[in-house]
């Protein structure tokens, strides 16, 4: 069941897959889920791996078990009020609404019993009676349900069916959430008439269960509120909003730890010197540090733009952490030289740049576009001689990946150095490339 | 059975319902609670005052940059089994000589290896059922801890060094395990995959107020409105070091030594501020934000 939605979920870039569910499942079996509001938190619980998971988290729910589409740049209020899941929903709410709502109070009420958990219930009543009235192939029979359905609707409400093995009720939450997305459905099999039950409809269960506690209203609304739901776009390239998103990756590149071990030789040694007395020896293994250096290609147009939060990124880190920081300019590509200046007026030498010690990690940050003869073989030499003299080198490249193919010279230098979208994302994934033990060579 | 009743604070801590929720399931599921957020938000505070709560056993590891999973687990006192074995050679020649005097061991033997076991928190914990095992700071661990923790975690067990004894435990019976994290660094993937993850938002004015109203029940309201336009208003300031609930906390505590209107004279005073702006950076800044405050409307911060 719901076999889709790893596949869905991996689509906003989150990691999902089977063990998701076999969690979910257990949850399940565990009774930590009840409503849809309940599925929503333990996935979350499951699947958000860091604040900036939240945003993508978000869209990826909504879309999948609401339908509900939250495109680039749209609030969630926007796109709630945009969707048809809430214009159907919104119908029957105002159908039995005692006074007239205000576009707010409804996304708020909507929210409410999208968000309602079963934290926030008391009472439960038999579930089994209901699921037997529910029909999930229902088309639009709204009728037959809502002659005797007179009773308030009530966020006090749900229905418990407990009783029910796991097995049917995942096969029902899969059949009734394909059917949310149907014109002829009405939205009431996840949300609306009485509380939210994923399990069928709600409204059905109107005999009563007493729900009081912490109010599943305020976590709704702080679901819009929270800056965190909506955090920057993370393939969006680096600018200031997000720089510190990318710091918070580039703190990734750590440093290789201390170890107190054994020193046996001295051991033995002053041992034997004590006259066969064997008195331990410690000894500490040395930190390896973090010394970074960092070539910009601030020549070009192309390239203005990223320069200054590109070293804002790096100031940044600086300021962060004690360690050492060089940064060099160049134009394009690197022939025999690099500028210690931004304007490019004071160089050294590649061989300069070359003395300094291994253990540095390089990060390239440039377009890499420019015209072939450019990239001649003496550029090649100087590019693959610094990757082969330091530890870890990546290119970081603010053009958007999808030209990257039609480039011809972003394909020569993809050769030689690693590269990576210049954005938190992909130096995220720079960083951990850095991070792996070098497999081969020195 | 491992106690997986849902748990919503205490008298002294205020748990967020959506932090509360994520313990519940967390320890339902027999999975560790990750719980990520700025500094001071009360990371640390959640299993100690839960184990506090509800009178269960509390095993602490601080995490350290040398932090290991030996620490952490169990390691073996090769030191003391050395010096006991010494002992017994020693103690046979003294006793060879006619001396009768003997060096003692400690009632250890080293014929028995378990005697040189020294057992960490984990395992400690998960010899007892239904203890709480909070891990704190994980983020200051060397890479290669969390990923080292991954056997255990999964598999509920420690194998004993040397001696080879094995501690496990049932999946019911499993710790609640809080592990805290400051995201000075990034987890590895698998890790996080075996955790419930939670990340705690900075609180809001009406949160705070019920936060300080837990701390400091007697200040007056007054003064607590006054401390808390302040401190919001440095928060936004964008500071490098923006202060945290901890250090309101400790400022009102300051506060609450003197008289309700003596302490809204100082708080818009901006006194005692170090307790909240913690570089020179920021503190420079303030003190240029306040002279520019001062030069148009003859006031502070407020």
């Amino acid at each position: 069941m719901f076999s889709s939605l790893p596949e869905h979920f991996r689509a906003y870039g989150l990691k999902a897959d089977v063990r998701t569910l076999l969690l979910l499942r257990k949850a399940m079996q565990k009774e930590l889920v009840k409503t849809l509001g309940d599925i929503h938190n333990v996935l979350k619980g499951i699947i958000v791996k860091e604040p900036t998971d939240i945003g993508p988290f978000t869209k990826a729910y909504y879309a999948y078990f609401l339908h509900i589409p939250i495109e680039p740049g749209q609030t969630l209020e926007d796109a709630i009020l945009r969707s048809e899941t809430f214009a159907k929903w919104k119908t029957q709410f105002l159908d039995e609404a005692d006074r007239d709502y205000d576009d707010e109070e409804l996304v708020n009420t909507f929210l409410d019993e999208v968000h309602l958990t079963s934290y926030d219930i008391k009472e439960i009543i038999n579930g089994k009676e209901i699921w037997d009235q529910d029909n999930p192939d229902l088309e639009d029979s709204d009728t037959a349900m809502n002659d005797q359905d007179t009773e308030r609707r009530d966020l006090t409400k749900m229905a418990d069916y407990s009783d029910l093995s796991l097995e049917e009720l995942l096969e029902r939450m899969e059949k009734v959430r394909q059917q949310q997305k149907t014109r002829h459905e009405g939205g009431s099999h996840w949300i609306g008439t009485g509380g939210i039950s994923p399990y069928g409809h709600g409204g059905a269960a109107k005999n009563g269960i007493r729900v009081g506690g912490q109010g599943g209203g305020k976590m709704a609304r702080k679901v819009m509120g929270d800056e965190h739901y909506f955090p920057i776009d993370r393939d969006a390239l680096l600018n200031d909003n997000n720089v510190d998103a990318a710091l918070a990756s580039i703190k990734g590149v750590i440093q290789e730890s201390a170890f107190e071990k054994l020193d046996v030789p001295k051991t033995i040694k002053s041992g034997i010197k004590r006259g066969g007395l064997f008195i331990p020896e410690l000894t500490s293994e040395k930190n390896e540090e973090l010394k970074v250096i960092v070539l910009i290609d601030n020549g070009g147009y192309s390239m203005a733009p990223y320069v200054r939060s590109v070293q804002n990124l790096f100031r940044k880190m600086k300021t962060r952490f004690a360690h050492d920081l060089e940064t060099y300019y160049f134009h394009n590509t690197i022939y025999d030289r690099v500028y210690t200046d931004e304007r490019r007026t004071k160089s050294i030498t590649i061989d300069q740049l070359l003395m300094h010690s291994k253990d540095y990690r390089i990060f390239f940050i440039g377009d890499a576009a420019m015209a072939p003869y450019e990239m001649d073989s003496l550029s090649i030499r100087t590019l693959k001689s610094i990757i082969n003299k330091f530890k870890k080198t990546v290119w970081l490249n603010p053009e958007p990946l999808k030209y990257w193919p039609y480039t011809y010279t972003i394909q020569v230098v993809q050769q030689i150095i690693p590269m990576y979208p210049l954005t938190p994302a992909g130096i995220e994934r720079a960083v951990v490339a850095m991070n792996k033990k070098r497999s081969e060579g020195s | 059975m491992a106690e997986t009743s849902f748990w919503t604070g205490s008298e002294k801590y205020l748990c967020d319902p959506a932090l509360a929720q994520a313990f519940h399931m967390a320890r339902t599921l027999g999975m560790p609670l990750l719980i990520e957020g700025e500094p001071g938000t009360g990371k640390t505070e959640l299993p100690i005052h839960y184990a506090n709560d509800r009178g269960l056993d509390l095993e602490v590891f601080p995490v350290g940059s040398k932090s290991n999973v030996e620490q952490f687990v169990a390691r073996f006192d090769h030191v003391k089994y050395l010096r006991d074995s010494q002992i017994e050679i020693l103690n046979a020649q003294r006793e060879e000589k006619g001396l009768e005097s003997k060096l003692t061991t400690g009632g250890r033997n080293p014929e028995s290896l378990k005697d040189y076991v020294v057992k960490g928190p984990a395992t400690i914990a998960y010899e007892k059922p239904n203890s709480v095992l909070l891990i704190d700071e994980i983020d200051k661990a060397p890479r290669e801890f969390p990923n080292d923790l991954l056997y255990a975690l999964s598999h509920r067990k420690f194998i004993m060094p040397e001696s080879g004894e094995v501690v496990e435990v049932s999946e019911k019976d499993m710790p609640a395990i809080v592990i805290t994290s400051n995201r000075e660094q990034e987890l590895p993937t698998a890790f996080k995959g075996r955790c419930i993850y939670h990340y705690i938002d900075f609180p809001g004015k009406e949160t705070m107020e019920k936060i300080i109203e837990k701390h400091h029940p007697a200040l007056d309201e007054k003064v607590v409105r006054a401390a808390m336009d302040v401190f919001y208003n440095l928060r936004r300031l964008g500071l490098e070091r923006a202060p945290t609930t901890r250090e309101i906390l400790n400022w009102l505590k300051y506060m609450s030594e003197v008289a309700p209107e003596e302490a809204i004279k100082k708080i818009n005073g901006l006194q005692g501020i170090g307790v909240l702006i913690k570089t020179q950076n920021d503190m420079e800044k303030v003190n240029r934000m306040i002279g520019a405050d001062d030069s148009f409307y003859g006031s502070n911060l407020n």
